[in-house]
């Protein structure tokens, strides 16, 4: 039940707030002008996707301002419900959804196109963290205390998984370990952890012939030896690491980037981006962002430090691990870390689903973080 | 204060997971910026070059190879360009209009064109796809004239080697072929890519870096689809040099044409300078069936004939010398006083040393010989007399004096050095001594001893100029495409043998007889108004023991092989020449005329026939 507050202590408590909502808002601003860049190339066609990121990000930036207004707990009564929906939103692109790119990702309505993934992640998050919430005090986790959890990880990412979204199953499979980490795992629970993960590398490269399609097989095989497939799978790391090295300390410029504007870079305007920023403003460009990012994280982490009582403090705690974990995997994919999975970068990345879902996030840190007094 | 998070009940705990925590976020955002930096500053030079390979693309302009001439500037080897039909898959408007059109001319079924055409579409959208190699200029000229029609239909030319004269001086040209995996890697610096032409055998494989000129480019800016925007830079390429060669074509193929026999070998040389004045190796083979590229029944076939025309045997030839290597003997007693020309022997048909018995060709001897009758006669048991006092020592010291045993230094790939037997080889290879045997046989030049046909020429030029080992050498001039001369080759003297001017002039007068003594083995050489001075050989290819058959009833393959050495000296211009024939009995039988004729030949003189006597 949210406890009305006084309304001066409301307002002086938002501006304390402003950090992350700069960041955020900064950005976004930087991915503009990255899209801008990277769909030059395209001509008129280019014009439209700037538009439309920028519309997700009026969108977004609303429905910011509009979950800072509801008390986070409301998430606590109706987290469920959101994860339900989630799950059937995922269900029914797995049964309807469009076909792009040689995956199902997507549910056309029409006007917008929704990408229940993107979404799933932070239904994930709100649901583990209400599942770990009355854990204070209980000691650490044993292995059946994982039973629950993993049963309401495992459905969403074997509904992603199949896709195929390989990307974003592993993303919310390391935000959900992330997360039962930090409520602490006793040295049993770890082996068993551990050992299940053992278990499931030779079960997935068993099954993994029939799950993993031909190109993600080609990509992970390209990852261990680059050279494998130059003009296929590898194409797009070697291409990426060109854009990114030659881009040097300062960068070729705004909309110079010859990698990028020869067309050089595929996806560019998606999970590529950085290599776009990393061309045309350089290491400076690149250290910029990652330190805004960074920042990002650490007041997410102070703000779980501070949360007031387990369900923000784990809100917030998986909130920071979306965004971390978004932003690590993507730039080492972009620059050949990685294996090359589709994972966007938040932010800067073109994609409506994945802007607001970002939003959300920074909502639901701003809102803990506010609440943090409130009594 | 938040209550008790979590397992741990107290802050501290919660505090020392956000430590964690943090500590694990800065840990990956340095790997990134670490990542980056090493990207970014440690390789961005490197990088840089990538991204701008990837914007200019370098047109190779392959240079012309240069051309292989005889010493009159007859073309020996030069090129031609070819015609490739290809297609650009992403600039293919019309396929049934190719298909249509050029089938016909092209002489391809319409089903096999629509099925490259459909190949053709999983390669690169714009990059050419060859359809038919080697067009024809008719083939050609019909297609140009439906230009029109034909967008994304493109001929491409590529220059390939055509050799005039076909078979002449095939081994000595050499052949050129694609370049191979393992040439590429060792050759990769000198700007060599897959599917450019080195040459493989022959003066086209040793002399490649003159020949083959360098290429220039042409760089190009393009963008991902490969679609070019303009031109940028260019080089123009830099033709390969031409080769001279010191043989006359002329010349050459006479000698090529008067060796009707099976297989063997010709050497002429002139003494004075060392330069090759023919150079026979038989059978032979048509230089322009390597060209644009051999068919693989044709390689199957000169593979796997058992003559082995592929093979130059003027350089890798291994024969024993046999009687024609009595002069080395001789000249080494004569030195080492082991004898004077007045010592004799008595030659019985036979000749015994320890337990074993040897033959003279002769069987019923020869009867009391002095040095010169045992030369002209080319008596065996002189000879083993002589072999056993000079031992093995002093006679490889000679042989090796008149250059056998170590390669001639010859321009030509793949030179074998023959084999010239010493005691610590001897002990070296098979782990026992040399037997007194077997320097008997040595003496006349079977045994161990082997020596290839230049070597012969090389030790006959030796005699013919007064003692001095010359280089052999085939390469008269290296030149520019516009005619200047990049390299001429003088002759080089590799030593002087240092023999007694006597000793020469007595050998010489021996091997005048062996052509114009009525008993002489060389007679059949005998041209009337000049002075030929020869040595015969007969050398055994398997022992008489193992023979099956006598006189014609012999199989081929153990049939003595003929030896000829000759020259002439006393005129301006000098020749010194060796010939073998291959199973072809009789040295003075069978390689002596042929000698003879090129001999003519060489200073324009009629045949006068075999003698008639």
């Amino acid at each position: 039940m949210a406890v009305p507050e006084p309304k001066w202590h409301w307002k002086s408590g938002l501006l304390s707030e402003w950090p992350p909502i700069l960041i955020s808002l900064t950005l976004s601003g930087i991915g503009l002008a990255l899209i801008f860049s990277a769909t030059s190339p395209m001509g008129e066609a280019g014009r439209s996707f700037v538009l439309r990121q920028m519309t997700w990000c009026s969108l977004g930036v609303v429905l910011m301002a509009i979950g800072i207004l509801f008390d986070y707990h409301v998430l606590e009564r109706w987290g469920l419900w959101f994860f339900i929906f989630i799950i059937a939103a995922l269900v029914t692109v797995w049964a309807l959804g469009k076909v792009t790119s040689g995956s199902r990702r997507w549910i056309d309505l029409g006007l917008l196109r929704f990408q229940p993934s993107e979404f799933a992640k932070l239904a994930v998050v709100i649901a583990l963290a209400g599942l770990f919430r009355d854990r204070g005090g209980k000691g650490p986790l044993e292995p059946r205390d994982l039973i629950q959890p993993l049963v309401v990880v495992t459905i969403p990412v074997l509904l992603v998984l199949i896709q195929p979204d390989l990307g974003t199953a592993a993303v919310i499979f390391f935000i959900a370990v992330s997360m039962i980490l930090f409520v602490g795992v006793d040295r049993r629970t770890l082996l068993w952890l551990g050992g299940f993960a053992l278990a499931a590398i030779p079960t997935l490269m068993l099954f993994g012939d029939r799950l993993l399609m031909a190109y993600q097989k080609k990509r992970l095989l390209t990852f261990m030896n680059p050279d494998y497939d130059p003009l296929g799978a590898g194409y797009h790391v070697i291409q990426s690491q060109i854009a990114i090295g030659s881009g040097g300390i300062l960068g070729k410029g705004f909309l110079k980037g010859t990698q990028n504007q020869l067309s050089f870079l595929p996806v560019k305007h998606t999970d590529f981006i950085f290599s776009v920023l990393a061309e045309e403003w350089g290491f400076i460009g690149c250290v910029v962002v990652l330190g805004l990012f960074l920042a990002l994280f650490l007041r997410g982490l102070g703000i779980v430090g501070k949360a007031r009582d387990n369900f923000g403090a784990l809100l917030a705690f998986g909130c920071t691990a979306i965004l971390f974990w978004h932003v690590t995997i993507n730039v080492g994919m972009v620059m050949g870390l990685l294996p090359v999975v589709g994972v966007p970068l938040s932010f800067l990345s073109y994609g409506g689903s994945s802007l607001i879902a970002s939003f959300l996030v920074i909502s639901i840190l701003v809102n803990v973080s506010l609440r943090k007094f409130s009594y | 204060m938040p209550d008790a998070l979590l397992s741990d009940s107290s802050a501290d705990g919660l505090r020392a997971r956000v430590w964690i925590a943090t500590l694990v976020v800065l840990v990956c955002v340095a790997v990134l910026i670490g990542k980056l930096w090493h990207l970014q500053l440690i390789q961005g030079e490197s990088f840089v070059e990538m991204s701008l390979n990837n914007k200019v693309r370098t047109i190779h302009l392959p240079s012309s190879r240069g051309r292989i001439l005889d010493c009159n500037g007859h073309i020996l080897a030069e090129n031609r360009p070819s015609f490739t039909f290809s297609v650009v898959p992403g600039e293919l408007q019309n396929p049934q209009e190719v298909i249509k059109l050029c089938s016909p001319i092209l002489g391809l079924t319409p089903e096999t064109m629509r099925g490259l055409l459909e190949r053709s579409n999983a390669a690169p959208r714009f990059m050419s796809f060859p359809i038919k190699k080697n067009v024809t200029l008719d083939e050609l000229s019909l297609i140009r004239s439906h230009a029109e029609d034909l967008k994304g239909a493109v001929v491409e030319t590529r220059p390939y080697r055509t050799y005039p004269e076909g078979e002449t001086l095939g081994h000595v040209v050499g052949t050129v072929g694609e370049i191979s995996a393992p040439e590429l890697s060792r050759s990769a610096r000198m700007g060599y890519r897959t599917g450019d032409l080195i040459g493989k055998t022959g003066i086209e494989r040793q002399y490649e870096g003159f020949l083959k000129g360098e290429e220039g480019w042409e760089q190009i800016e393009i963008d991902a689809k490969g679609r070019q925007l303009g031109e940028m830079g260019a080089k123009p390429p830099r033709s390969g040099n031409d080769v001279v060669l010191t043989v006359d074509s002329s010349f050459q193929r006479y000698v090529e044409e008067i060796f009707i026999h099976r297989a063997g070998a010709v050497v002429a040389v002139d003494p004075d300078t060392g330069r090759i004045l023919a150079m026979v190796s038989r059978p032979g083979f048509d230089l322009n069936l390597f060209s644009p590229s051999i068919t693989e029944r044709e390689w199957k076939k000169l593979n796997s004939d058992p003559l082995h025309p592929l093979e130059n045997r003027c350089v890798r030839g291994l024969y024993a010398p046999a009687s024609t290597f009595k002069v080395v003997t001789a000249l080494a007693a004569l030195e080492e006083k082991v004898l004077t020309p007045q010592r004799t022997f008595t030659c019985k048909g036979e000749f015994e040393r320890a337990g074993v018995t040897y033959r003279c060709w002769n069987h019923y001897g020869h009867g009391k010989m002095d040095l010169k009758r045992a030369i002209v006669e080319s008596c065996d048991v002189y000879f083993y007399e002589t072999g056993l006092r000079l031992g093995p020592e002093r006679l490889a010291r000679w042989s090796a004096l008149f250059g056998l045993g170590k390669p001639t230094g010859i321009e030509l790939p793949q030179e074998l050095p023959g084999l010239v037997p010493t005691p610590s080889w001897k002990q070296r290879t098979y782990g026992e001594p040399l037997k007194d045997g077997e320097t008997i046989s040595n003496a006349i030049g079977q045994g161990y001893l082997l020596s290839t046909p230049v070597q012969l020429a090389m030790l006959t030029a030796a005699l013919a100029n007064g003692g001095k080992l010359l280089k052999p050498t085939i390469i008269r001039q290296i030149r520019n495409a516009d005619g200047s001369v990049v390299v001429d080759v003088s002759p080089v003297v590799r030593w002087d043998i240092g023999a007694n001017p006597d000793h020469l002039a007595f050998l010489r007068s021996a091997l005048r007889s062996v052509v114009s003594d009525g008993r002489g083995t060389g007679k059949r050489c005998r041209i009337p108004g000049l002075n030929v001075r020869a040595k015969t050989g007969t050398s055994q290819v398997i022992s008489s023991k193992q023979r099956t058959e006598e006189g014609d009833q012999i199989p081929y393959h153990e049939r003595t092989h003929a030896l000829f050495l000759a020259y002439v000296d006393d005129l301006p211009k000098k020749i010194a020449l060796v010939v073998i024939v291959e199973h072809g009995g009789g040295g003075g039988a069978s390689a002596a005329p042929l000698a003879r004729k090129i001999i003519c030949r060489y200073y324009g003189v009629p045949d006068p026939g075999d003698p008639k006597e």
